[in-house]
């Protein structure tokens, strides 16, 4: 069994429903014990930013901004999409915690050690 | 990453990939590794923020050595084969 696991996220506020379903999975994930990493991607990579998770909140779930910093208290890592991230005029100054800008190869790297991924 | 004495000479190449990122960044450092000699030395440099994570990792993936890093200057020695 793989002791890694990996969520593919590529919605924010465009689709909170996903946003916020991708962030309960990955914290069952961590929660599991498994080396868990988010990958943010399209407009996903705005949930990197601080602040901007803070009024989605889902009926049924838990806050996003409460999932999101949960996830990286239990140990979790965001990727963020460089280009995508580039593309929005986004601040890299203003990431959530465990966040950090990546290109493809560290996604492919995780990836190829072994690893399911589920997208969203 | 701890400065390395070979940082001290003149790297075989120099790229200047500006704002070049992700996967067009890495084909064309791919391209240019591939046109050197085995144990050359290319000086790197790569202004897109994922460089910081993207050059360590695509240089243990593809065995190429990650000689010295200090964004957004990277040097890395060109594989035996």
């Amino acid at each position: 069994m793989a002791n890694r696991f990996c969520v593919s996220l590529t919605h924010a506020k465009d689709n909170p429903d996903k946003a916020t379903v991708g962030f309960v999975i990955a914290n069952a994930a961590v929660g599991s014990g498994k080396e868990t990493l988010v990958f943010l991607s399209v407009e996903g990579v705005r949930l990197a930013q601080k602040g901007y998770a803070d009024d989605v909140r889902e009926e049924g779930f838990t806050p996003l901004r409460e999932l999101i910093e949960n996830f990286a208290k239990a140990g979790g890592t965001i990727f963020v999409c460089s280009p995508c991230f580039k593309k929005r005029k986004l601040d890299e100054h203003n990431l959530v915690a465990s966040a950090a800008i990546v290109g493809g190869a560290k996604l492919v790297e995780f990836l190829s050690e072994g690893s399911p991924c589920v997208s969203y | 990453m701890s400065p390395d004495p070979s940082d001290r000479r003149d790297a075989d190449r120099e790229w200047d990939a500006g704002e070049l990122g992700c996967g067009k960044l890495l084909v064309e450092l791919r391209f240019r590794l591939e046109g050197m000699a085995p144990g050359q030395e290319l000086k790197l440099i790569a202004f897109d923020a994922g460089a910081r994570a993207d050059i360590p990792a695509w240089c243990r993936m593809t065995g190429h050595t990650l000689m010295t890093q200090q964004h957004p200057v990277y040097r890395i020695r060109r594989k035996e084969s």
